[in-house]
C-alpha cells in the first residue's frame, strides 16, 4: 500500500499549535471536547443506514474486525491477524479479553452474527464478499469468498462487530437509541438534533482513550458554525464555510485545517450510439471527442474562480494512496487546456460545428456544484458545443440519473473509495453494463471494453495484492487514453479548531476524539 | 356549541385526509426515497431489498392503502431515514420549537399591542411616525439576516448570549423545558427575538389601524365626555373593539411560527421540528412529511378553534353556531 502524497502530507496533516503550558493542568483529568458537525446522525444503529454524521459516531461505539487508520492504511482491529488458507478462504484470528460495553465478552460468534445481520438488513453491500463465515473457536472466524479477492480486509473494515445477545434482545428499530458496541466511547447522551454526548470506555481494549467526554453538537447553517467557534462553545468545527476560512485565520487563537477528500468530482460521458439528449449520431462514441471536451475544461480556473482555490484538480480517477493508481500519471497533463486543439480534434472527428446537448448536476451535493456547471457550459461553447444545463437537488437526482441512464448524455458526480481500492470503482462504474452481476451497475456513461472487463476480473480473482494493483495499474492506463470520463477536481474537507486542540483529520473525514487531544 | 363542535370535527378531518392525499401524490414527483437510503454503488438486488425493508415495493395506492388503516390503528409510520416512528420523531423535537414560538409571541405581543395603541391614537406624533417606520422594517427584514446579525452582534462580537443551541433545560411534565433555567433563557432569548420581528411588526400596524378607525366612533367621544381616563378610553373602549382583527392574525402568525419556524431554527441550531421538516423534504422521507403536515394542519384547526372562542369573549354578540 502506497501512503499519500507529499504534498498531501503537507497540505493536511498540521498539527494544530500548541497552547501555553499553564492551560494543560487545567485538565489534568477529564479531558472533554465539543465538535461542532453539520448535521446530527441519523443512525447509531451501522446497519440502519450510513452518512458522514451516523459513520463518525459508528466508529467511536463499535469497532471493525480490520482498523482504517486515518491514512488508509489498515491494521489489525478486532482481529489480531489474518492469513490465507487458501485462495477463498480467509482464517481472522480474534482479539482476546475484549468486552462490550455492557460487560459482555466479544467472541466468533458476534462476528457470525453481524454478517448474517448485514445480509437480511439495508446494507448487504457490506458483506457482498462474503460467501460464508463460520466460527472456527471462539477465538477464530473462517470467511470465504465467492472468488479469490485480496482485498477483504479493506472491505471488513467497514463492517463493525454487534453484540449478539444485546442486539438480538435490544431489536432494529431500539439500536439506533441505545448503540452497544466495544468501540472507544459509549453512548452519554442523545437529545436530537441539539448534542450527542459520548463518555470514554476505560476498558477500551487499545488503552483508555485521553479525551473522557465528547459532545456532538449539530449546527448544520454554516455561519452559526462559525460563530460558535469563535464564541467558543465548540472547541472544533467540520466544514468550516469557504468564505469564512481568512476570518478565522485572522482572528488568532484558531487554526484552520485543510486535506484534500476522496471525493473525486467527475464527468460521465455518454458512449451509446445514440443518446438521450443528443440529435443524431452520439459523437461522444468517438475519443477525440471525448479528448477534446476534456482539452477544453479550464480545471485551474474552476479551483480559482469557483472552488476559491479549495479544490485539488484530479490527476487520476483514484488518489495516489490506492492500489490502481499509477505513479507519475496525469489527467492534466495528458489533456492539458488547449482550446485549439480541441477545435482541431473535434474538427477530425467531423464536429468542427459542435452539438448540443444536456449536463445533468445536482445543486445541494458537491461544493459549489451548480456553479461548477455553470462554468463548464462556458468553457464548452468555446469549442461549439452548446451545453444546456438541467440541475436538480440531489433527491431526485440519483434516481434521475440511474443506469439504465436513459435521461442523460452528461453527468456531473461525485465518487470517492475509502477502501483504498480502484477496484470496487472501475468494476461499479466501468464494467461493461449487464454482463455480469454486481459489475457495471452504476456504468452510467455505457462504457464497454474487453480489455478492461478482463482486467478487473483477473484483479477479482487474485488473492495477491501486488497482482491486484499491477492489473488495476493497467487499466488505470487503459481508461486515462479512452476517456470515458473527466476526472475534475478532488474537494478539500476544511475544519477549524481552537488553539490547543490537536487534530489530524482522517481522509475518509471521520472525525474520531480517540486520534485527538486537547490542551 | 354542541353542533359547531361536530361541524368543525367533520370539517377537520376532511382537511386532514385531503393533506394526505396532496402530500402522498406529490411525493410521487420528488424521488424515489430508496436512492437517499442505499450507498450510490448499489446493485440491483440490494435496492431491491431496501425497498422491500422499507415498503417501498408495492404500489402507491397499495402504500396510500397501508397508511390510512395502520393510521385508524394510530401507527403513523416510519421514517424512511431514521427506521423510527415519524410521530416520535417530530413530537420529541416538539416542545423546543413552542417554547420557542411562545416567547417569540409574548414579546411581539408586549412590545407591539401598547406601541400600536399608542401609534394609533396619536397618529401624527413624532414617536408615532418612528414606531411606524420601525415596524416597516420588521417586516421587511428577512428572518435569516436578523439571525446572522443578532450572533453576529450579540454571541461574536460582544459575547452576552450564546451563539446556537437550548442549553440547559429542566425536566417538567416529563418535557424538557428551557424556560426553567437561566440557561434556558440565555439561550432562547436571540432565536425568539428573531422570530418575534414580524408577527410584532404585523400585530403592531393591525393594532393601529384598528384604533384609528375605533377611535373616530361615537362612543370613543361618550366615554371621554363621561368621564373615564383616556387610558381607559384606549385599552377598555377601544382596544377591546379594534381587537378582532388583531387576534385573528395573531392565531394565524402562532400556527405559522410552530410549524415553519425552521429558518430561525436553523440558523440557531435550536433542536425544534421545522429542521425536520426542511431535512425530511431534502430527503424525500414521505411519512414523516405527510405526519408532519397533518400535524400542522391539526395545530392550524385547534388554534382558530381557540381563536373562535376568544372572539365570544371579546365581543358578546358573537356565538358559536
Amino acid at each position: 500500500m502506497k501512503y499519500l502524497s507529499q504534498t498531501a502530507l503537507r497540505a493536511g496533516a498540521v498539527g494544530v499549535a500548541v497552547l501555553a503550558a499553564a492551560a494543560s493542568m487545567a485538565q489534568a483529568e477529564g479531558k472533554s471536547v465539543t465538535i461542532g458537525l453539520t448535521s446530527d446522525p441519523s443512525h447509531l444503529y451501522p446497519l440502519a443506514g450510513e452518512e458522514l454524521s451516523s459513520n463518525i459516531m459508528y466508529y467511536h461505539l463499535y469497532d471493525p474486525l480490520v482498523k482504517r487508520a486515518g491514512d488508509l492504511s489498515f491494521g489489525p482491529g478486532l482481529a489480531e491477524s489474518w492469513e490465507n488458507v487458501d485462495e477463498t478462504t480467509w482464517r481472522f484470528n480474534l482479539r482476546n479479553g475484549v468486552s462490550f460495553h455492557n460487560g459482555n465478552a466479544f467472541t466468533a460468534s458476534d462476528v457470525v452474527f453481524t454478517v448474517e445481520k448485514a445480509r437480511e438488513s439495508i446494507r448487504p453491500d457490506l458483506v457482498a464478499n462474503i460467501a460464508s463465515i463460520t466460527a472456527v473457536d471462539d477465538t477464530t472466524v473462517e470467511i470465504t469468498t465467492p472468488k479469490p479477492y485480496a482485498v477483504l480486509p479493506n472491505d471488513l473494515a467497514e463492517l463493525l462487530i454487534l453484540d449478539e445477545e444485546y442486539t438480538t434482545a435490544t431489536g432494529d428499530t431500539d439500536m439506533d437509541l441505545k448503540p452497544m458496541g466495544t468501540g472507544p466511547y459509549r453512548l452519554d447522551q442523545w437529545i436530537k438534533e441539539e448534542k450527542l454526548v459520548l463518555k470514554a470506555f476505560d476498558g477500551y481494549w487499545a488503552g483508555a482513550p485521553k479525551i473522557k467526554e465528547v459532545t456532538f453538537r449539530p449546527i448544520t447553517n454554516p455561519a452559526t458554525r462559525t460563530a460558535a467557534l469563535l464564541t467558543g462553545e465548540v472547541d472544533v468545527i467540520q466544514d468550516l464555510a469557504v468564505r469564512d476560512v481568512d476570518r478565522v485565520k485572522k482572528e488568532g487563537g484558531f487554526s484552520v485545517i485543510t486535506r484534500p477528500s476522496l471525493l473525486n468530482v467527475v464527468l460521465a460521458m455518454d458512449m451509446r450510439e445514440e443518446s438521450p439528449t443528443i440529435e443524431g449520431k452520439n459523437p461522444m462514441t468517438d475519443q477525440r471527442v471525448r479528448a477534446a471536451i476534456a482539452q477544453a475544461i479550464d480545471v485551474d480556473a474552476i479551483n480559482k474562480i469557483v472552488m476559491n482555490g479549495l479544490a485539488t484538480p484530479s490527476d487520476q480517477y483514484v488518489p495516489s494512496s490506492h492500489i490502481g493508481h499509477v505513479d507519475g500519471m496525469n489527467f492534466r497533463e495528458m489533456y492539458p487546456l488547449d482550446i485549439d486543439g480541441a477545435k482541431a480534434l473535434m474538427a477530425e472527428a467531423g464536429y468542427a460545428d459542435g452539438f448540443t446537448m444536456t449536463l445533468d448536476a445536482t445543486n445541494n451535493r458537491y461544493v459549489n456544484d451548480a456553479q461548477i456547471a455553470q462554468a463548464l457550459a462556458s468553457m464548452l461553447a468555446k469549442i461549439n458545443i452548446d451545453l444546456q444545463l438541467n440541475i436538480m437537488p440531489k433527491s431526485n437526482f440519483w434516481g434521475y440519473i440511474r443506469v439504465p441512464t436513459e435521461n442523460s448524455s452528461f453527468i456531473m458526480s461525485g465518487w470517492d473509495v475509502p477502501s483504498g481500492d480502484a477496484g470496487s470503482m472501475y468494476g461499479a462504474l466501468f464494467y461493461s453494463r449487464g454482463k455480469k452481476d454486481g459489475y457495471g451497475q452504476v456504468n452510467r456513461g455505457s462504457y464497454s471494453n474487453a480489455e478492461m472487463d478482463a482486467l478487473v476480473d483477473q484483479a477479482d480473482s487474485t488473492p495477491k495484492i501486488e497482482e491486484r494493483d499491477a492489473l488495476l495499474q493497467q487499466a488505470t492506463k487503459i481508461l486515462m487514453a479512452d476517456v470515458p470520463m473527466i476526472p475534475l477536481h478532488y474537494e478539500q474537507d476544511i475544519y477549524a479548531a481552537r488553539d490547543g486542540v490537536m487534530l489530524e483529520p482522517r481522509v475518509d473525514k471521520f472525525l474520531w476524539a480517540y486520534d485527538m487531544d486537547v490542551k | 356549541m354542541f353542533g359547531y363542535l361536530l361541524k368543525r370535527l367533520i370539517q377537520m378531518t376532511l382537511v386532514l385526509w385531503v393533506v394526505s392525499v396532496i402530500v402522498f401524490l406529490m411525493m410521487s414527483f420528488t424521488g424515489d426515497p430508496v436512492f437517499m437510503v442505499v450507498p450510490i454503488d448499489a446493485t440491483d438486488a440490494e435496492i431491491a431489498q431496501a425497498r422491500r425493508l422499507l415498503g417501498l415495493d408495492q404500489s402507491l395506492l397499495v402504500q396510500y392503502g397501508k397508511f390510512l388503516t395502520s393510521l385508524v390503528q394510530g401507527d403513523f409510520g416510519n421514517s424512511y431515514v431514521f427506521r423510527q416512528p415519524a410521530m416520535t420523531l417530530i413530537l420529541e423535537r416538539m416542545p423546543a420549537t413552542v417554547e420557542m414560538v411562545l416567547v417569540a409571541m409574548a414579546l411581539a405581543i408586549v412590545v407591539a399591542i401598547p406601541l400600536g395603541v399608542y401609534a394609533g391614537a396619536n397618529p401624527n406624533s413624532r414617536i408615532s411616525r418612528v414606531i411606524m417606520a420601525g415596524s416597516l422594517l420588521g417586516i421587511s427584514l428577512p428572518g435569516f439576516w436578523v439571525g446572522m446579525v443578532l450572533i453576529y452582534l450579540f454571541a461574536v462580537h460582544w459575547g452576552v448570549f450564546p451563539s446556537s443551541g437550548r442549553g440547559d433545560t429542566a425536566e417538567f411534565l416529563g418535557l424538557r423545558i428551557s424556560l426553567l433555567t437561566w440557561d434556558g433563557w440565555h439561550h432562547i432569548m436571540l432565536p425568539a427575538i428573531t422570530l418575534s420581528l414580524g408577527t410584532m411588526a404585523i400585530l403592531l400596524r393591525m393594532t393601529r389601524a384598528g384604533m384609528m378607525e375605533v377611535g373616530r366612533q361615537d362612543f370613543m367621544k361618550f366615554a371621554r365626555a363621561k368621564g373615564a381616563t383616556r387610558r381607559d378610553v384606549l385599552y377598555k373602549h377601544g382596544l377591546k373593539n379594534a381587537l378582532i382583527p388583531v387576534v385573528t392574525i395573531f392565531g394565524l402568525q402562532l400556527g405559522d411560527l410552530i410549524a415553519f419556524a425552521t429558518i430561525t431554527e436553523t440558523i440557531f441550531s435550536w433542536p425544534g421540528m421545522g429542521k425536520l421538516l426542511i431535512d425530511s423534504i431534502y430527503r424525500a422521507d414521505r411519512p414523516v412529511i405527510v405526519v408532519y403536515l397533518m400535524l400542522v394542519a391539526l395545530i392550524f384547526v385547534v388554534i382558530n378553534f381557540i381563536v373562535d372562542i376568544v372572539y365570544t369573549l371579546i365581543d358578546p354578540r358573537i356565538t358559536l353556531k
